[in-house]
């Protein structure tokens, strides 16, 4: 039942002809929103592709361990990419959606705190369960030295591991990634908010305070959409574990920017289309 | 995470199951419009029956792509799922009676080019990658959708984004806060979703893996998110026609629960109904 066929090696080798491919979609997506919005549309189209760039690249900041490191066998927070993403994104868009009203950066700002917030504090408890609970020394199995505070890993590692706990350079990544990723879901749900609030009372032939509860829950649903595709989409791109920034598979990045701005650029074109009406 | 982790081996193949899913979906949103032409609401349970064969072929579909060792975890697949199905079915409700067919439409472009993503950009190589981001898009925005006639009775946009209030019982005006999408329900019915789909596989799989267990407990966890969503009806359609769809999930539930517990102790190695430690008096 197990290990029939091995399948082609996902490596991390960039394919250019499906990156060109990819760029000319994000072109055609952003010339439809320009054609059909030219104004307000395209604003929009282009707030949330650079949101979505945020929370692919935030994604590989992110210590990931998965079930190894339940195990005290990986470096890294013991659950998926997905999960933690989605964890320390929402709890961002939340801390920015409350900051809504009181404009762009400080909302932005205001999510990337809150993302940023809610990694530190999983970071530190897990180093709490690891240490205290499991009675595991941080260590990592990729570099010899950590590159920020430069102690050496070797001697911390136990054998036939690839490092555990959570390394310093883990921590600083997971809180820049929960910044990123917060600031990113923040910057969606802003763009399509205003949107939404500019465009809906129309459409709807209602008023601007008895359509707000609409925008405000299409435009957040919308963004959590948005920030699942672009999350999963990385965790597919890191495929399963990561350490952090000093890992190798951190290089993989421009593939998964690439990906995360056309996939963001046809959902919001998706999201846009609600309230544009269409030429048919 | 190179290596397929399991094959399909018997069982009813996937072709069938994803076209006899996606024809009981469609033909039970269909269903559910009878609300419109006899003027009730008593047919929204049929929104929730779309959603539970939704489910289930949305949990086979995250058996054929997990099979393959992605090396994300299964649950990812069900966010996937939802986190595109819900931008489609969003924009398909715009489509009046054309909806479900919109939805299909929309789910299953944004899955392809999702897919591609994956598969060339990313450079997954998956083989069935493009096709089962497209299945999840689809199971996605029609058990969503599913959820949303349950609750609301109706599948396009006014239907979702308008609801009543009633003054001192008498005087009822109409509100855009107490709806599907205002009132934030889609938010629940997403989860309840994406849970529902990615669960059946995750706790089945393994080389015990069987394919009418997986899909006994995807029914049932169908049925579960149904009966949360049939109590949430009870706050947009009238009381009768949201206690027969929590009738009907009740039913289902406690049937393929138990049909589920028959299953799991016959694929169980050994099952020894064990009772409860006896307190014995004098000890």
């Amino acid at each position: 039942m197990t290990a029939v066929a091995a399948k082609p090696q996902a490596g991390a080798a960039m394919n250019p002809a499906a990156m060109a491919v990819g760029i000319v979609l994000l072109l055609v997506f952003l010339g439809v929103a320009y054609y059909l919005s030219p104004g307000m549309g395209l604003m929009a189209l282009i707030g949330i592709i650079i949101g979505g760039v945020l929370i692919g690249f935030g994604v590989h900041f992110v210590p990931v361990g998965g079930a190894p490191a339940a195990m005290g066998q990986a470096p890294g927070i013991a659950t998926g990419v997905a999960m933690l993403a989605a964890g320390a994104g929402l709890a961002g868009l939340f801390g920015g959606a409350w900051a809504a009203e009181q404009g762009l950066v400080i909302a932005v700002v205001t999510g990337g705190i809150g993302g940023g917030l809610m990694m530190a504090i999983t970071c530190m408890m897990v180093n709490f369960v690891y240490v205290f609970g499991m009675g595991i020394p941080a260590a990592s199995g990729k570099v010899a030295k950590d590159p920020i505070t430069g102690d050496s890993q070797a001697e911390y590692k136990s054998q036939g591991t690839e490092g555990h706990g959570l390394p310093f350079i883990s921590f600083v990544g997971g809180v820049i990634g929960g910044i990123l990723g917060g600031a990113g879901g923040t910057l969606i749900y802003i763009e399509l908010l205003d949107l939404y609030k500019a465009t809906l009372p129309t459409v709807m032939g209602a008023t601007a305070a008895q359509v707000l509860p609409i925008a405000v829950a299409a435009a957040g649903m919308f963004a959590i959409g948005l920030f699942l595709v672009n999350a999963v989409l990385t965790a597919y791109n890191i495929t399963g574990t990561i350490e952090g920034p000093h890992d190798p598979k951190f290089k993989r990045w421009p593939r998964s920017v690439v990906a995360s701005a056309v996939a963001s650029a046809l959902c919001g074109l998706v999201a846009i289309l609600i309230v544009v009406p269409l030429p048919i | 995470m190179t290596v397929k982790v399991e094959v399909i081996e018997g069982g009813i193949p996937h072709t069938k199951v994803m076209l006899a899913g996606l024809v009981c979906t469609i033909v039970c949103l269909y269903l559910a419009y009878l609300n419109v032409f006899t003027n009730t609401e008593m047919f929204s349970f049929f929104g929730g029956l779309a959603a539970v064969a939704a489910i289930v072929w949305g949990s086979h579909t995250i058996k054929v792509l997990c099979s393959y060792g992605i090396g994300t975890g299964v649950p990812s697949a069900g966010m996937i799922a939802f986190g595109s199905g819900v931008i489609a079915m969003l924009l398909a409700t715009k489509f009046g009676i054309a909806a479900p067919i919109v939805a299909l439409i929309l789910a299953a472009i944004i899955g392809v080019i999702l897919g591609y993503l994956a598969n060339e950009v990313l450079n997954m190589k998956i083989p069935v990658m493009i096709q089962s981001l497209t299945e999840l898009a689809m199971v996605g925005a029609l058990s969503l959708m599913g959820f949303a006639v349950l609750i609301t009775g109706s599948f396009t946009f006014t239907g979702l984004t308008t609801g009543t209030i009633t003054l001192f019982g008498a005087l009822s005006l109409p509100s855009y806060q107490v709806s599907f999408i205002g009132g934030g329900l889609v938010a629940v019915a997403f989860l309840l979703g994406a849970i529902a789909v990615q669960h059946p596989f995750n706790a089945c799989l393994g080389p015990g893996w069987k394919q009418d267990r997986m899909f006994m407990l995807s029914a049932e966890c169908g049925f579960l998110s149904m009966i949360v969503a049939s109590v949430m009806a009870f706050a947009l359609i009238n009381h009768a026609s949201a206690l027969i769809a929590l009738l009907i999930a009740v039913i289902g539930w406690a049937y393929t629960y138990n049909e589920y517990i028959v299953l799991s102790k016959r694929d169980a190695a050994a099952w020894l109904d064990s009772k409860p430690i006896p307190d014995v008096e004098g000890h």
